[in-house]
């Protein structure tokens, strides 16, 4: 096989089905990712994967073909022996780009060498090894396409010599022994062609203890060689002088082939595939501590449905303080378009409503989704409004800051969207309130949106067409059971329990006093 | 590496106490025993010299040693061999807690504890702080070496000792680590490497390694081959000779000076600090197994010590002892048993009581005022005290049965007036005691329950000692509460089998007491009008 023209390649992506998404790095992140609380997941993935890996977070697929193009390589990337390979994989490129950092700190010419030939190493037989473990995997999405370009340019020539090139060269430095003598004020280096020396320790009448008893190399200052190694390394070179000699014209070599090695396909690829293993790894992680995930079935219309859905940022904190998080099941007929939630105060009302958006985001971004089942719509755009603390920076009342951050929800954006509002008008006389509330749910569903209104306010439950009253649940006791059912809003009974439970009755106070 | 001299096959450790030892040495007055077995004496001539300060080490590990009873007859008569031996080789138990201490104190100014080890500052300080501490371990144990073979021993503890040391510390062991201190010598100054008299010299090291190189050049898989020191002569720096030698030593193949470039001299250093620490870390089992080997020998030691000394004081007032014996636990049986340390506060011997308690349960004692009676209670507590700590005991001879659990509840003087408040206290210590208490344990009664009326008194202690009684607890109670006494004694009068015994200190017609305990029934009085008669007179 020939040379291979690399930029060929230079427009496959395993995220963006026509590789024409425009730049990722754009833009302030949407509203929704604060209010559902995305950000603490995408943090705590990019804590271990780097903040690169963040962006791809932040761009959602445009079109459902492009969601299935997605979820047809993370469907791969799951399988273990790929998720194996991968992260492997990434493993050494991350060694690669730490070496590329030794190499600027190198010290002289000659350590500076053997950098470019380690690094040549590394990154090629990533490749190799990376090759090898996904031929033989059954894969059934674009990265078998990959796979394909990954064979071709390893097998050109110029590949496969350099390859061989730099694990000759670092297998014979690998090989190399000498010994040290200190003596008189004096260093003597001597070539030694085994490795059979007895040490101190061995000859003493003493047995070594454990791990400790290594002897461990007093020069250090990093990875950079010390002036007293570099003196005993120049000995060296005076006594092997046809082998420095190679070392050095290899990494000109290599040095004045970089470009033809620089293949854009490669680069890009490094870094998508980690969008899908940092979130893969995050889900093996949630799996090993109990917790389930499913891969959604994406519809364009119909009923929209889950079982045993929760939040997954409350699934990551609650890890280490037991790790149960409450789940719930819901479904959502073509019919109907909005949920109204309503129950008591820290009823689960609002991790039921943000598990509901993390739903629908997820399964947009094409990855799976915190559930045991699910079949999620495909929506354009996401909306979410919850209500914040009075802003001192604005400076404008709560109402008004909530109508200024509802008003370009309202809108319309030519679609269907998912709509989440948490508590709104909460300020407002609920005379008012209510009016408010049925006006802006009117709106959405005349829209088209879906979506989710968490509320107290009871008269909304039966707003208008298209609604669907949800509630809280507490048991015979009065207490929260965050468990969410169909059913209409009845908050007189909860709050009487609500009395009992913190034993405030004529009864209960008459005998605690 | 094991002392066992206190235990067979294990160490001491401050294990189960008695409960509340607090209140056993303080009513039963340790203290003083603690202390004057603490006070070392020289003699000039056969006559004492003098009395040396008291040792608090000493004192406090003959306290925690005490308070920690042993609980089978072999304990104590494994105890007993040590305590015997220390007492045959006074010099050689003196000796040991010297070393044993010098290494201990020096220890700690050497960096032992992480806090004093952070105070020498630099790694370097820390590491010849652990090289003179190694050598330090070499001159002791070689010492106490020496100082074990010299002596026949009886005990199964002292043989111990020194056949585990014979291979702990081997005569090749010892060589080992001389040799590595040997090696290492140029590391601290004036240790072990001999100098060369004739000559100015230096200690110089040689070092060699062997190593590999990692993918970046660095060296990798590094061996110590070879380190040791060397006298070298020493010439004043750019004199001829110095340059001579210079010149010399650059002929040496493949080679550079580490002199000429200061950041090479700087890594050579490096290179010796990790060679020394190397070969330090080699050392370590061996110093492992030496970490609490001298805390063990000084605290063993010591309590041998105190058996030593407290003898020498007990020789002054001619009181003698005797190894206890054990039987069972309804026996109690002694001659001449003596509270001696009231005879060591007061500096006079003190009359001895003999008394057999065959299968007895209870013993109930009462009588006269100022007879004796809590002198006697507390001779008992104090030899039973003894014998579970492998002690002789103060008395001719001595047979008990072995009780882990010894409760004291005595009133003490200052609490005894009358008020709701020192009964509550009294009542409150006994449901402590309770809990704690059961089969198998002895309690000791001294005027318990005075603090309120003879009549309710009477009424608690005998539902008390009734309950204990029945739950298998070996009671001795010195009382007045003489309606108990009495409730006693009719219940049981014709039934040696119920298990109970009266004693009463003595009183001659004439009123003067001998403080000799006699077998007789608990009387109506006792006789406190004699006292206040000779006290206060005809008023």
């Amino acid at each position: 096989m020939g040379e291979v023209k690399a930029a060929a390649y230079g427009d496959f992506s395993i995220l963006d089905l026509h590789a024409d998404m425009e730049d990722y790095d754009s833009g302030e992140a949407e509203v929704f990712y604060q209010d559902l609380n995305l950000l603490q997941i995408i943090d705590r993935v990019s804590v271990k994967w780097g903040k690169s890996v963040k962006k791809y977070f932040m761009h959602l697929p445009k079109t459902a073909e492009e969601v299935a193009y997605r979820r047809s390589v993370y469907g791969d990337v799951k399988k273990d022996t790929v998720y194996t390979a991968l992260t492997a994989f990434t493993g050494k490129i991350a060694e690669v780009e730490k070496l590329r950092e030794e190499m600027h700190k190198a010290y002289g010419e000659m350590q500076k060498a053997v950098w470019w030939i380690r690094e040549a190493e590394v990154y090629f037989s990533a490749y190799k090894e990376l090759a090898g473990e996904l031929e033989k995997a059954d894969l059934e999405s674009s990265l078998s396409e990959f796979l394909g370009i990954v064979r071709n340019i390893l097998n050109s020539e110029t590949y496969r010599t350099m390859l061989e090139e730099t694990q000759g060269i670092l297998a014979e430095i690998r090989k190399l022994r000498f010994t040290v003598t200190y003596d008189k004020d004096r260093m003597s280096v001597a070539l030694k062609e085994t490795e059979d020396g007895e040490t101190y320790g061995a000859r003493l009448n003493i047995e070594e203890s454990s791990d400790d008893a290594q002897f461990t190399n007093p020069f250090v200052a990093g990875s950079a060689i010390t002036e007293l190694e570099n003196a005993c390394i120049e000995v060296l070179r005076k006594k092997k002088p046809a082998f420095f000699r190679k070392l050095n014209e290899l990494s000109q070599q290599l040095t004045q082939r970089a470009e033809q090695y620089d293949v854009p396909v490669f680069t890009r690829f490094e870094q998508e595939i980690r969008f899908y293993l940092s979130f893969c790894s995050l889900q093996r992680e949630m799996e090993q501590a109990g917790f389930v995930f499913a891969e959604p079935t994406i519809r364009r219309s119909g009923r929209m449905e889950a079982e045993g859905l929760y939040d997954l940022a409350l699934a990551l904190t609650s890890i280490g303080r037991g790790g149960k998080v409450v789940a719930n099941d819901f479904y959502l007929d073509p019919a109907e378009q909005f949920f109204v939630l309503t129950g008591p105060n820290q009823g689960g009302k609002t991790t039921f409503a943000r598990s509901l958006g993390q739903l629908v985001f997820f399964a947009k971004l094409g990855l799976d989704v915190p559930a045991k089942s699910a079949t999620v719509l495909f929506f354009p755009r996401i909306l979410t409004h919850f209500s914040v603390e009075e802003s001192v920076e604005t400076g404008r009342g709560k109402l008004m800051d909530e109508l200024v951050r509802l008003a370009p929800m309202m809108e319309s954006t030519g679609g269907s969207s998912f709509v989440v509002i948490n508590e709104l008008f909460t300020t407002a006389a609920s005379y008012d309130a209510v009016i408010m509330g049925k006006r802006v749910l009117d709106h959405f569903i005349e829209l088209g949106h879906k979506g989710i209104y968490v509320t107290h306010l009871k008269e909304l439950a039966d707003a208008c067409e298209g609604v669907v009253s949800l509630r809280a649940m507490l048991d015979d006791r009065g207490i929260q059971t965050f468990e969410i059912r169909r059913g209409q809003s009845d908050d007189t009974a909860c709050a009487e329990n609500q009395v009992k439970k913190y034993r405030l009755t004529y009864e209960q106070l008459k005998e605690r006093l | 590496m094991k002392v066992c001299l206190l235990y067979e096959n294990r160490e001491w450790v401050k294990g189960e106490t008695y409960y509340d030892s607090a209140s056993i040495v303080q009513d039963l007055g340790l203290n003083t025993m603690f202390a004057v077995a603490s006070q070392e004496i020289t003699y000039e001539n056969g006559a004492v010299k003098q009395v040396e300060k008291p040792d608090q080490f000493l004192a406090e590990t003959m306290r925690s040693v005490m308070m920690v009873p042993l609980t089978t007859e072999e304990e104590i008569r494994y105890r007993q061999e040590s305590v015997e031996d220390g007492l045959q080789h006074e010099e050689m138990t003196r000796e040991l807690y010297r070393i044993s201490s010098d290494v201990v104190l020096r220890w700690n100014d050497l960096g032992r504890g992480y806090r004093e080890k952070m105070k020498l500052g630099s790694p370097i300080m820390r590491l010849t702080a652990d090289i003179r501490v190694l050598h330090m371990f070499c001159e002791a144990l070689t010492e106490i070496r020496s100082l074990l073979r010299k002596e026949e021993f009886i005990s199964r503890g002292f043989k111990a000792l020194r056949e585990e040391l014979d291979v702990a510390f081997s005569e090749e062991r010892e060589a080992s680590v001389r040799k590595i201190l040997d090696d290492i010598s140029f590391y601290v100054h004036g240790l072990e490497h001999k100098e060369d008299e004739n000559h100015d010299t230096v200690v110089k090291p040689r070092i060699v390694f062997e190593c590999g190189l990692e993918d970046g050049l660095k060296f990798s898989s590094m061996k110590l081959l070879d380190i040791s020191s060397q006298n070298v002569r020493f010439f004043r720096r750019g004199s001829t000779r110095d340059k001579l030698q210079k010149f010399l030593n650059g002929r040496i193949p493949d080679s550079f000076s580490v002199t000429e470039d200061e950041r090479i001299l700087e890594q050579t250093h490096q290179l010796e600090f990790e060679s020394v620490s190397y070969v330090m870390r080699l050392t370590k089992n061996f110093t492992r197994e030496f970490q609490t080997f001298f805390d063990q020998l000084r605290l063993q030691s010591a309590f041998c010590l105190a058996a030593v000394q407290l003898r020498h004081q007990l020789n002054r007032l001619g009181m003698t002892w005797c190894y206890p014996q054990v039987c069972d636990r309804r026996d109690l049986e002694f001659e001449e048993l003596r509270e001696f340390i009231m005879g060591l506060q007061q500096r006079v011997n003190v009359i001895g009581n003999t008394c057999s308690l065959l299968q007895k349960d209870l013993l109930i004692v009462t009588g006269a005022n100022q007879g004796g009676k809590s002198t006697f209670l507390r001779s008992i507590g104090i030899a039973q005290v003894m014998m579970q700590s492998g002690l002789p005991v103060v008395a001719k001879s001595y047979r008990s049965g072995i009780f882990p659990r010894i409760f004291v509840h005595f009133t003490r003087r200052e609490d005894s007036e009358m008020n709701s408040g020192r009964l509550d206290e009294e009542l409150r210590r006994m449901n402590g005691i309770i809990e704690q208490i059961g089969d198998g344990s002895l309690i000791l009664l001294n005027e318990s329950f005075a603090t309120t009326t003879e009549k309710e008194g009477s009424v608690i202690a005998y539902d008390i000692t009734k309950a204990l009684k029945e739950a298998g607890v070996r009671i001795l109670t010195v009382t007045h509460l003489l309606s108990f006494a009495r409730r006693v004694h009719e219940e049981t009068a014709g039934h040696p089998e119920a298990g109970v015994e009266f004693l009463s200190a003595e009183r001659k017609p004439d009123g003067t007491r001998t403080y000799h305990m006699i077998y007789g029934q608990p009387e109506l009085t006792s006789f406190g009008l004699d006292l206040y008669d000779s006290i206060v007179g005809g008023y």
